[in-house]
């Protein structure tokens, strides 16, 4: 089954491929067919208004995130909301089967197999933040006497490390240009290049940790065990990565920084002891590729770092969870309970869950949406044209999974939404060539994850910018010197930049590309 | 598969027209039906008239005995007969073991 390199530009004709094969007609691949058994919904306007609610959340995030700058996951919660309502009133007849299938779609087992995985993703993520791993990726470039040529390289190389262990480009970002970016422009780094570092850092992580948000969309939406996705994107990211590494110490030795009075030392918020969360981190990746579930994996590397956090005083165990009570009683003198204004709880594990209840919500009704697509038939027709007229040929097909992925995500910034939205087109596309789902998955996640961090309005620029522009932010503290403007960073983004170009070049050349009889991704365990 | 071995997995040029052998076991995605008429890619007249489909890149297997409902399922073929020229070949329905993630 060894095949030579079939490098021929895909067939442009949309007739017949380049190797000969004529190019299927829609009733070889199915179309026409019912999905599944439930019920179908007549709509006024025909099929393509069951199109309406998920079109109208794209427009909602288009302009909530793209036009007007807003990266609220909440304010998109109530743009699904209207939208799923919107849909109703088109209905043809009894309502009722429409309100079934925003049900049928919210208890699919894709969505909740992604939310049992953020949840615990959360927890160890905060854990780890919360037991000072910035702190100690800083000792280490502080160790490195990294200097002003090689800080953005540095940054980019230690910002992936954070990011992939605690699965959180923006988490990352912000912890980043909060700590390393004001040290890095006071040394004499490059502002634009050391932010765009910082950036590409992020898109690394994203793409790759087991614990990211993306990740797991991307895994648990093509049927395909997370660990197994992290182990075949490898090459990808690697491929992305090594150029993109070489390109900062390039670009950060011709590239002049700004003057500014100051000084910030790196040891200040240095601590050695938070690179032991490397172990954490590294529990984590190496159990969930060796097969394990996911939540059995991140459990492990929870209670490491935990055990990590307590063990060196890197954080207290109020810091992990908390009860806070209003008056002191018989229990205030446990560790976990505190005397507060205010009862509620908190701490990491509190923190690092409940940060992922907006997504959460809206998966659930994004899914929903996409069922009320499948049901209306809207989705089918989409899938038709899509089969008929560009995907016919193998090529073509993995090439419109790499655009379309990269249009959705162009669109809406915020990258795990658009995720979700566009998964069950890449999902039936790809299946209708037996592409399997580790490729699938990984085409998926490439460009979700690297433009949601190099466009002006993507989130993951947005957010560091932020944490610049804030009423307390680097721009208040330090002055213009340190406040950079979005648009200036978005060719400086090597990695995600490469990562681009390389599932582009891997569509059209075939490098990575597996086939369902090639090998059977694992089964995706849910509880 | 080792950890090693999923590391290592796809490093490699991978064409459009995979080909395959008699007698080799495959799981696919049963991709559609023949419409009853003479198959494309090459099958003789006759062959697989009525039975699934899985394309598989840019190659065809016609697989016989598939249950009516198969399109959009895992399924195991054992495989008849394969045309290195034409990329197509037949195969038989084993047993079916999962289905499409959407």
């Amino acid at each position: 089954m060894t095949e030579t390199r079939d490098g021929d530009p895909p067939a442009t004709d949309g007739g017949r491929s380049t190797d000969g094969v004529e190019s299927p007609d829609g009733s070889e691949f199915g179309v026409g067919e019912q999905d599944g058994d439930g019920p179908r919904i007549e709509f006024r306007g025909g099929k393509w208004a069951s199109t309406v609610p998920l079109v109208f959340f794209i427009a909602w995030a288009i302009l909530q995130s793209g036009v007007l700058g807003i990266g609220d996951t909440n304010g998109l919660v109530v743009g699904a909301l209207i939208g799923t309502t919107l849909g109703m009133f088109l209905v043809r007849g009894d309502w009722k089967a429409y309100a079934d299938t925003i049900f049928e779609g919210m208890t699919q087992r894709v969505a909740a197999t992604a939310i049992v995985a953020w949840l615990w993703a959360g927890m160890f993520a905060q854990t780890l933040q919360t037991g000072g791993f910035v702190e100690g990726l800083i000792f280490a470039a502080d160790a490195l006497n990294v200097g002003a040529s090689t800080f953005p390289a540095a940054a980019f190389v230690l910002c992936g490390l954070l990011a992939t262990g605690i699965g959180t480009g923006y988490g990352a970002t912000v912890a980043f240009v909060t700590l390393f970016f004001p040290a890095g422009v006071l040394i004499g780094a490059n502002p634009v290049l050391l932010f765009a570092a910082i950036l590409s850092g992020a898109v690394f992580g994203d793409n790759l940790a087991p614990v990211s948000d993306t990740t797991i969309v991307s895994a648990v939406t093509q049927d395909a065990d997370i660990g197994g996705v992290v182990a075949s994107r490898f090459k990808y990211a690697i491929g992305a990565a090594v150029p993109a590494f070489a390109a900062y110490l390039i670009a950060g030795s011709v590239m002049s920084g700004v003057s500014l009075e100051g000084a910030v030392a790196l040891r200040e918020s240095a601590n050695a002891l938070g690179l032991v969360h490397l172990l954490s981190m590294g529990i984590v990746i190496l159990t969930a590729v060796a097969g394990r579930h996911i939540v059995e994996a991140i459990s492990w590397g929870l209670l490491v770092a935990i055990a990590f956090n307590l063990l060196f005083g890197l954080s207290s165990a109020s810091d992990i969870v908390v009860f806070t009570v209003t008056e002191a009683g018989s229990l205030s003198g446990l560790p976990v309970v505190e005397v507060g204004e205010t009862a509620g709880v908190g701490g990491s594990l509190y923190s690092g869950a409940v940060g992922f209840f907006p997504l959460i919500v809206l998966t659930l009704l994004i899914v929903a949406m996409a069922q009320i697509m499948i049901r209306g038939g809207g989705f089918e027709a989409i899938q038709t044209f899509l089969l008929d007229r560009v995907a016919t040929t193998v090529r073509r097909a993995e090439l419109t999974m790499v655009l379309g992925t990269a249009t959705i995500n162009g669109m809406i910034t915020i990258n795990t939404a658009a995720e979700i939205a566009i998964a069950p087109y890449i999902a039936r596309i790809g299946e209708k060539f037996n592409i399997n789902g580790y490729r699938r998955a990984n085409i998926l996640d490439a460009n979700t994850s690297a433009l949601g961090y190099i466009f002006p309005w993507a989130g993951g620029v947005l957010v560091g910018y932020q944490v610049m522009v804030g009423p307390d932010g680097l721009g208040a503290e330090y002055g213009p010197g340190m406040v950079v403007n979005p648009i200036e960073v978005v060719p400086y983004v090597f990695h995600g930049w490469f990562l681009v170009a390389i599932f582009v070049l891997a569509a059209i050349t075939g490098f990575g590309r597996e086939y369902i009889p090639d090998r059977v991704s694992e089964e995706v365990s849910r509880a | 598969m080792s950890v090693f071995d999923k590391f290592l997995a796809g490093w490699s040029f991978r064409g459009s027209t995979p080909d395959y052998a008699a007698g080799d076991v495959l799981e696919v995605m049963v991709t559609g039906e023949e419409d009853g008429g003479a198959g494309e890619g090459g099958g003789s007249a006759g062959e697989g008239r009525g039975g699934h489909v899985a394309r598989i890149g840019d190659s065809t297997l016609r697989i016989e005995g598939a249950p009516a409902d198969a399109i959009n399922t895992r399924i195991i073929v054992d495989v008849e007969s394969w045309d290195d020229s034409a990329h197509t070949g037949r195969a038989t329905y084993r047993k079916t073991v999962g289905e499409s993630a959407f």
